[in-house]
């Protein structure tokens, strides 16, 4: 029993030690890594980059031509737009389209995601707001649902019992429909602080993506046609001003898709691949274009996007090259190194890692 | 023998044992309280929002609870046996060495048990009357690490009280801070879950360590 006792106590130490000394050496040796901010810009049709350096922010494109700041202001007059109201500079029309503030303000949008919010536990329990009550302002339901194996059930918050009869108008509508329970992906954004509410994005059993809201009380649910042989794999509904697009989507194979609102076209964006669980993404677009991007641990990828028919317009990579001597030396030094914690994912569990520090 | 060394421990710690049922349910019933002026402040529908939009738990008051009686009640147990010299009297027992210590953590490990299930079902039974069970299971969950730290701080506090010199004891508690700080890396609700196997079967071998240092004393290690 000693030695088993001697065994724990080693194991113990060494566990220990592979997870506190390349904490320690991090901790004192980590340095930050700033990606420059990168949008697309329509006016000189090539990426405008604010560069932090020695001698300060440094504004350019990727031909190398420097701007001023109010240079740059112009070349990205949808993102600095409330800066060339106030300097009275902002143009009133662009690639023949009339620009106003209005019109700017609800075309520009952004949507972030990191890997950490697709990788953390769920509690499976979602509010349905009423998306047409009538009134400017969204209001709390005073119930949640959760989707079993054979129905959808909606829990009374206050008496903390089903709502049968909510619970079987739902159901029904979702089984007219062609839903097979369980659900496999339920997305939608649950508050209030938001224009207006869609409801939720859901898969079934058999993958099929349907669209279900609370319109005056009562259950709309619709199926959406996806092309034969795409997987949805992650929903993240959207709710831009514009409303015209209802979200964003990967399938199995990493594609990333646009759905649209009125229509539920579901297009595919020029994007090589978007894994939401390793990945993370930005897009910041307006009346004219998208940037989306994309970045992980080897570095980030940029994706132009035309904003009216979601081509291509121009793609850049920054690859993470730039690993420092320390972290080349802590490498070294801590060939295995143990972590229980990850900036990915909001689980503890123990990781063993290997080969470079970062 | 099981017996007398089983009531040797009851003498040993039973008003200790009451303080901490006190002391756990107050917190825990403060808790709860809480929640309560919530519901009435605010109202149910705010209770649930906040649990499902902001991700509170509303018993965070109780995160490090179970481990501070764990380490006490090793305290309680253990340093009187060492203090007076009991262990080795304890030691000298017809009976065997390790299955005594054996014994006296089993004890330890049952007055954690009624204790904390004590809180456990308070609070299983107060949170099934008004959420649903997937918030009541995401608040249980997230307090099990917490009761398992409990118990991991009991079986290392009895191994750094039994050890007998205290160049290794120093030693020892670095390594049980280590250990139990694993516990408490994230204030995410259910962060552990996948995590819980690992951790509680890390926490039955730690009485393993117990025996060792009882293995230190009986080979005369000492200052």
């Amino acid at each position: 029993m000693i030695r088993y006792s001697r065994l724990l106590l080693y194991f113990t130490i060494v566990v220990l030690l592979l997870w506190i000394l390349p904490w320690m050496y991090n901790f004192l040796t980590a340095r930050a890594n700033k990606t420059p901010f990168t949008l697309y810009s329509s006016v000189i049709d090539d990426y405008a980059v604010l560069q932090p350096s020695d001698k300060g922010v440094v504004r350019k494109d990727l031909g190398g031509n420097v701007y001023s700041e109010s240079e740059f202001d112009s070349i990205l007059p949808m993102f600095y737009y409330r800066q060339l109201i106030a300097d009275g500079r902002l143009p009133e029309r662009m690639k023949g389209v009339e620009l106003n503030p209005k019109v700017i303000q609800t075309e520009n949008f952004i949507f972030r995601h990191s890997p950490d919010e697709s990788n953390r536990p769920v509690i499976g329990l979602y509010p349905l707001l009423e998306s047409s009550s009538g009134r400017v302002d969204l209001v709390m339901p005073e119930d949640v649902f959760h989707i079993d194996n054979d129905c959808i059930e909606f829990i009374d918050i206050k008496s903390n019992c089903v709502d049968e009869k909510k619970s079987q108008l739902f159901t029904k509508a979702l089984q007219k429909k062609g839903f097979i329970f369980p659900a496999r992906i339920i997305a939608g954004n649950p508050t209030t602080r938001k224009d207006y509410d869609e409801g939720y994005l859901l898969t079934d059993k058999e993958n099929n993506l349907f669209h279900m809201k609370q319109v005056v009380g009562r259950s709309f649910v619709r199926k959406i046609d996806i092309p034969e042989g795409i997987v949805i794999n992650h929903i993240f509904l959207t709710e831009f001003k514009n409303r015209k697009i209802l979200a964003f989507l990967t399938d199995k194979q990493n594609r990333l898709y646009v759905l649209l609102t009125k229509s539920y076209r579901l297009i595919s964006l020029p994007v090589t691949q978007f894994d939401p669980t390793r990945q993370s993404i930005s897009v910041i677009g307006n009346l004219f274009d998208w940037t989306i991007n994309i970045s992980d641990d080897n570095g980030d990828e940029y994706y132009a996007i035309d904003a009216r028919d979601y081509g291509l317009l121009k793609r850049m990579e920054r690859p993470n090259n730039t690993v420092s001597l320390s972290e080349k030396i802590g490498g070294y030094i801590f060939p295995v190194r143990l972590t229980f914690t990850s900036l990915k994912d909001k689980w503890v569990k123990a990781r063993f890692a290997s080969g470079g520090f970062n | 023998m099981l017996k007398p060394i089983l009531y040797k421990e009851w003498i040993k710690t039973r008003w200790y044992f009451l303080l901490a049922i006190l002391v756990s349910i107050g917190f825990t019933g403060y808790s709860l309280l809480r929640v309560n002026r919530v519901i009435g402040l605010k109202g149910m529908e705010h209770l649930w929002q906040v649990m499902l939009e902001r991700d509170v738990i509303f018993i965070d008051l109780q995160m490090y609870i179970p481990l501070i009686i764990g380490i006490l009640l090793a305290i309680v147990q253990f340093v009187p046996e060492i203090q007076q010299s009991r262990l080795k009297l304890t030691l000298h027992l017809p009976y065997p060495h390790y299955r005594i210590i054996a014994v006296m953590l089993l004890y330890g490990i049952l007055v954690l048990l009624v204790c904390f299930v004590f809180n456990f079902i308070f609070m299983s039974v107060y949170f099934i009357g008004i959420l649903a069970g997937e918030l009541v299971k995401h608040i249980l969950m997230t307090a099990l690490t917490w009761y398992i730290a409990g118990f991991t701080g009991y079986l290392l506090t009895a191994w750094i009280c039994l050890e007998p010199t205290w160049k290794r004891r120093i030693l020892n508690i670095v390594i049980a801070v280590c250990v139990l700080r694993v516990f408490f890396l994230s204030a995410v609700p259910e962060a552990y879950n996948s995590f819980l196997p690992v951790l509680i079967g890390y926490t039955s071998l730690t009485v393993l360590l117990s025996m060792l240092s009882v293995y230190r004393f009986k080979t005369g290690q000492q200052d």
